[in-house]
Order: C-alpha cells, then structure tokens, then sequence
C-alpha cells in the first residue's frame, strides 16, 4: 500500500471523472423514462458496474431522444 | 455558406447537449493520463500480487513503454469510443426526420455532410490533443525529461486513421438507412481492413497500420519512410469518402 501513497495524486482524478461520469449517467437514466434500447433496470445495473465504458454506451445507445 | 456556418453551430450544440463531447474528452484524457501511470506502476502492481513459487522479473519501466501503453489505448479503446460517439449522428437525423424542415427551406444538402464532418473532426482533434497533451505532461512529469523517436509523427498517423474514420462514418450514414446501419457499416469496413491486414504485400497501403503501427514506429522499428504510402492512402481515401457521401446524399430520399 505504501508504494501506491506516491501515485494518489494521480488516481483520484482517474477516479473523479470515473464516477463524475457515472453520476452524470444515472442522474440521467433517473430523470427519464424512454430509452432507444433496453429499460431502467438494465441501464442503471450497465452504468455501475462497467466503469467507463457503461455510461459511454448509455450516452451513445440508451439514451432516448428528449 | 451561411447554411454552413449556421449548421455547423447547430452541430456544436447538439454535441454539447447530447454529452457527446463530454464523454469524448472525458474517456479521451483518462486515456492520455492512465497510460503514463500504467507504464510506471505495472512493477508495483505486480509486486503486490502474491505468487507462489515464481519469480516475475520486469525491467523497469521507460518513457517509450509509456507511449505504448499510450498508443495501444488509443488505437483499440479510444477508436471505439469514438466510433460510438459519432456513430449515428448523420442516420439518426435522418430517420428522425429532423433534416426535412431545413433542406426545405434552403439549405443546401452538401452544407449537412460538410458541417457534420467538420464539427465531428473539430472536436476528434480537439480530444485527441488534449489526451496528447496531457499523456506528455504525466510521462514528463514520471520519467522526467524525454525524448521518443517519432512522436509526433505517430500521434499524427492515429490522428489521420480517426479522421479517416469519421469520414467512413458519413459514408456509411448515408449508404445505409437505420439508426445502426451506419455503425455497422463501419465496424464491417473496419474488420476487412483488419482481415487484409494479414497480406503483406497490401499492409503497405493499408489505413489500419496508421492505428497500429505507431509502437514500432517509437521503437524504430519502422521509419516515417514505411508509413507514407499508408499515411497518402489514408488521406486520398478520407477524400474520396467525403465526395463519395455527398454525392450520395443529393440522391437520398429524407
């Protein structure tokens, strides 16, 4: 653990902008109801567990047209 | 041309609401700050895990292993973010019908290819240098002073293949109707050019090398020399899509 103490400067903006985007997708998934594929469950279970990537295919595939 | 700017800001826009150009420099800079960081602590992260019985021995990390990682990143992950990103930009407009109204009313049909390609390269490059930027400052700032072999040269090559890519992409928008087609199209362009790939006598002119040559490039293992012919084709080819996609597009039905 001590080795990683050097590197933290670094991992927590890696960190921010992994849940920034991750928050940014699920305040979306939450304040609507369409979807182009799948529904709510599905997108909320996409976006938590696959860092990065979830929200990407949640902002290019799921998210519906206001 | 007053079409063109004003679609062109209309383009921005939509990136800007539909948080396109949020993920894309978002995903862009992990990638360009994660790489340096990887390279460095890949020892240490192999250290902490416990093996039994086996002793991994890794040298020690170098500002080229950086670019690697860099490089490798970006050319996989971050061409299929970006993919993804501008994928159905032209085919959703159109099966949304949202093109009838303006091309109607006057603007002209080679202005909606052209701004939709600009601002889609507009913010590729924007993203890609900033990742660029940043991925130099991190390796600077791990490695210290450095100096690589061909840098910037194969930050342009990638550069080249994702431009080369967006243009597909119009290509591809316009050929197929659908809100998938397009991105299809693309993934299946893209896997023949990885399939031929295997020839030799063709990987000298082929785009594909632009995205994955950039490592053996850093290594010397291949000169600027080698690249060329691929690095002209990728831009006659970019050329022809374009032409090809607004000739196209006059005859698509909306």
């Amino acid at each position: 653990m001590k080795n990683i103490l050097p590197y933290l400067p670094f991992l927590i903006p890696i960190a921010v902008i992994q849940i920034a985007l991750a928050v940014a997708a699920l305040v979306h998934i939450f304040r609507h109801k369409n979807y182009r594929i799948g529904n709510r469950g599905l997108w909320v279970i996409v976006v938590v567990v696959f860092e990065i990537l979830g929200p990407i295919l949640y902002f290019t595939l799921g998210k519906g047209d206001d | 041309m007053n079409g063109w700017i004003a679609f062109t800001k209309k383009e921005f826009m939509e990136q800007l609401r539909s948080y396109k150009a949020l993920t894309l420099i978002a995903v862009l800079f992990l990638f360009g700050m994660a790489s340096p960081l990887l390279a460095k602590m890949m020892p240490v992260i192999f250290s902490q895990m416990p093996v039994q019985g086996i002793s991994i021995t890794i040298p020690k990390p170098t500002i080229l292993d950086a670019w690697v990682q860099f490089f490798k990143n970006m050319s996989q992950m971050g061409i299929i973010v970006v993919l993804l990103v501008f994928s159905g930009t032209l085919s959703r407009e159109v099966t949304k019908g949202t093109l009838v109204l303006p091309i109607s009313k006057g603007l002209s049909r080679n202005a909606v290819i052209l701004s939709k390609y600009f601002a889609s390269i507009i913010s590729w490059t924007f993203s890609y240098a900033l990742a660029g930027v940043t991925a130099c400052g991190y390796t600077f700032y791990l490695f210290g002073r450095f100096s690589a072999p061909h840098l910037f040269f194969s930050l342009f090559c990638l550069w080249l293949f994702g431009a080369f890519l967006l243009a597909v992409i119009m290509l591809a928008g316009t050929v197929v109707s659908g809100n998938y087609g397009g991105l299809l199209l693309t993934a299946v362009v893209l896997a023949v050019m990885l399939a031929v790939n295997v020839f030799p006598r063709i990987n000298k002119w082929n785009p594909v090398t632009l995205a994955s040559d950039n490592s053996s490039l850093l290594l010397n293992a291949k000169t600027v020399g080698d690249l060329s012919a691929a690095v002209w084709t990728t831009f006659s080819l970019t050329v022809l899509c374009l032409i090809l996609s607004l000739i196209l597009f006059r005859k698509k039905k909306l």
